[in-house]
């Protein structure tokens, strides 16, 4: 048994150890006793053992105790005037040279016993440590052990929905095809006695079918966003507002529509999936301002908070009632009659759906009858390249 | 069937489909021209003058107008076969699918088609695209030696 545990288990009681040191000096008085009975010169060594012993395992007190003990003692019982504390003249040089002996043992064997204390505690600490980072490692693995499932899951899920979007990319649009296909041969073959009633029968669910094959493509080409591989790239927001504005400059050849475009930042992201959320985002501005005279549409941005930045599309038209913002975002979700604004109600859901791959958020505001601002944020260039810089 | 000159080749599991490609082809007197098998493994042994197909005179199609999804046989697999045949592989094919997933593009011109053609749900569009179609593929194009000639 290594001493350390001794004089840990020692030192769990503080009676026993000042009861020990007691002992020491004890046993040492009647080895003194005996040495004079056989008429020892030096007398001083047993209770300097004694001191060292009571130091050794008992610690400071104990020792000082020791030390004062055998120095009373010694000076009582041995040291002439015998039986008196008094210390003669030509006998305070031993005495002094004892009390100096007694100390430096003391010391030396506190310092000893620190030393032994200090790497006993370092010794238990590293095995603490070392069996804490065994229930670390433990504990990593199982986490890493989880994190695999959950990585299998999602890879699972993401096949599913996968083969979930192919068949209805494969099957679904061909009844609408024939839906429609056959409707119109049937148009074409009984057109002669059809009535206007039965026209406009046919006509309908023709519609409906080339509708629904709209739907199927704009839902297949929203699950793309998810599923398609992120490039992200360097991008010239200016210049993509600036492209975007003239492919949709046609749907306004007939109507006065004042553009005002301020600075915009260069951005990280992907760029074609960047147009395609401009592109949403302005149609929508030409599509809602659509009643009115001279339809005013503004692109410009703000810095946000992290670096980001934030690009804004305000328009002057139809607006929308603040208490609806939540459902704007939201896949197939309209707050216009359709025969006031046409569409499928994606675009929206289309642009949150890449702004949030993007690490961006997305907001509106907005009146009824008094225009709509629609937001995005992105991470600004330089912070992305110092991202990609520091290896994150 | 088996009487026709089958120049032009429609692999085409679904009958209404056959049906509204037929029709649009009727309009440039094509039909006499054409094949139908209705899976891969059809079109293969007609491709190889094998099983019902062996008596006819083995020479190609002009053109195999190819949908994807097919049972036994998919059309990626029949393309891929037609492709690694020393006899077949200058046989144009252009595949013509409901699908517009980017997957199958890419592993269709990979594979080496001569053309990708996503069927209009709009009937009328649908009729224009397949007599395009045949009107190239079967008049105006100069098919490979081998082929069936007008």
């Amino acid at each position: 048994m290594p001493l350390w545990n001794l004089q840990l288990n020692m030192a769990s009681s503080r009676v026993l150890r000042y009861g020990f040191s007691i002992g020491c000096v004890a046993i040492a008085m009647g080895l003194a006793f005996t040495f004079r009975r056989f008429h020892f010169r030096d007398i001083a060594p047993p209770f300097n053992l004694a001191i060292a012993i009571a130091t050794w395992y008992g610690g400071v007190g104990p020792s000082v105790l020791a030390l004062v003990l055998s120095a009373a003692c010694f000076e009582y019982f041995f040291s002439p005037p015998v039986y008196s504390f008094v210390i003669s003249k030509q006998d305070l040089p031993s005495f002094s040279v004892f009390i100096a002996w007694a100390v430096l043992i003391a010391s030396f064997a506190g310092i000893r016993h620190r030393v032994e204390a200090d790497l006993g505690n370092a010794r238990d600490n590293l095995k603490v440590e070392v069996e804490q980072r065994k229930l670390r490692e433990i504990e990593i693995r199982r986490l890493n052990h989880e994190l695999a499932d959950r990585a299998a899951q999602l890879e699972a899920s993401n096949k599913e929905l996968e083969s979930f979007a192919y068949s209805v990319s494969h099957d679904l649009r061909a009844p609408v095809r024939h839906t429609v296909g056959y409707s119109e041969l049937l148009q074409k073959q009984a057109a002669s006695s059809l009535d206007d009633k039965s026209q406009r029968y046919i006509n309908t669910i023709i519609e409906s079918a080339k509708k629904m094959g709209i739907l199927i493509d704009d839902l297949l080409a929203f699950s793309r966003i998810g599923r398609a591989e992120t490039k992200t790239t360097l991008v010239n927001l200016e210049q993509l507002v600036k492209e975007v504005i003239r492919e949709i400059g046609p749907d306004t050849r007939d109507r006065e529509v004042a553009w005002k475009t301020g600075a915009l930042p260069m951005c990280y992201g992907d760029r074609s999936m960047l147009k395609l959320v401009l592109v949403n985002l302005l149609s929508n501005a030409v599509k809602f301002t659509r009643t009115r005279t001279r339809a005013e549409i503004e692109i410009g941005s703000a810095d946000g908070a992290n670096q980001e930045v934030e690009v804004f599309v305000r328009d002057n038209g139809a607006g929308f009632d603040m208490q609806y913002a939540n459902k704007l975002f939201g896949v197939f979700q309209r707050l216009h009659l359709a025969e006031d604004f046409e569409g499928t109600g994606i675009g929206l859901a289309t642009v949150q759906r890449i702004i949030h791959r993007l690490g961006g958020k997305v907001r509106a505001e907005g009146a009824v009858n008094q225009g709509a601002t629609f937001y995005f944020s992105l991470a600004k260039a330089q912070d992305s390249e110092a991202r990609i810089a520091s290896g994150l | 069937m088996n009487n026709n000159l089958g120049r032009i080749l429609i692999v085409e599991d679904d009958a209404k489909d056959v049906e509204l490609t037929l029709m649009a082809l009727q309009d440039y007197n094509l039909t006499n021209d054409v094949v139908v098998t209705r899976d891969g493994q059809e079109a293969l042994d007609y491709l190889y003058c094998r099983g019902q197909f062996h008596t006819r005179p083995c020479e190609n199609p002009a053109v195999i107008l190819l949908d994807l999804k097919l049972p036994k046989v998919d059309g990626l697999e029949v393309l891929k076969q037609i492709r690694s045949d020393e006899r077949l592989e200058m046989t144009p094919v252009v595949v013509l699918t409901s699908s517009r997933e980017e997957k199958d593009m890419v592993k269709s011109y990979k594979l080496g088609v001569n053309a990708y053609v996503v069927k209009p749900v709009d009937f009328h569009e649908f009729v224009n695209a397949v007599k395009e179609l045949g009107v190239f593929w079967a008049l105006i194009n100069e098919p490979p030696p081998g082929s069936m000639k007008k």
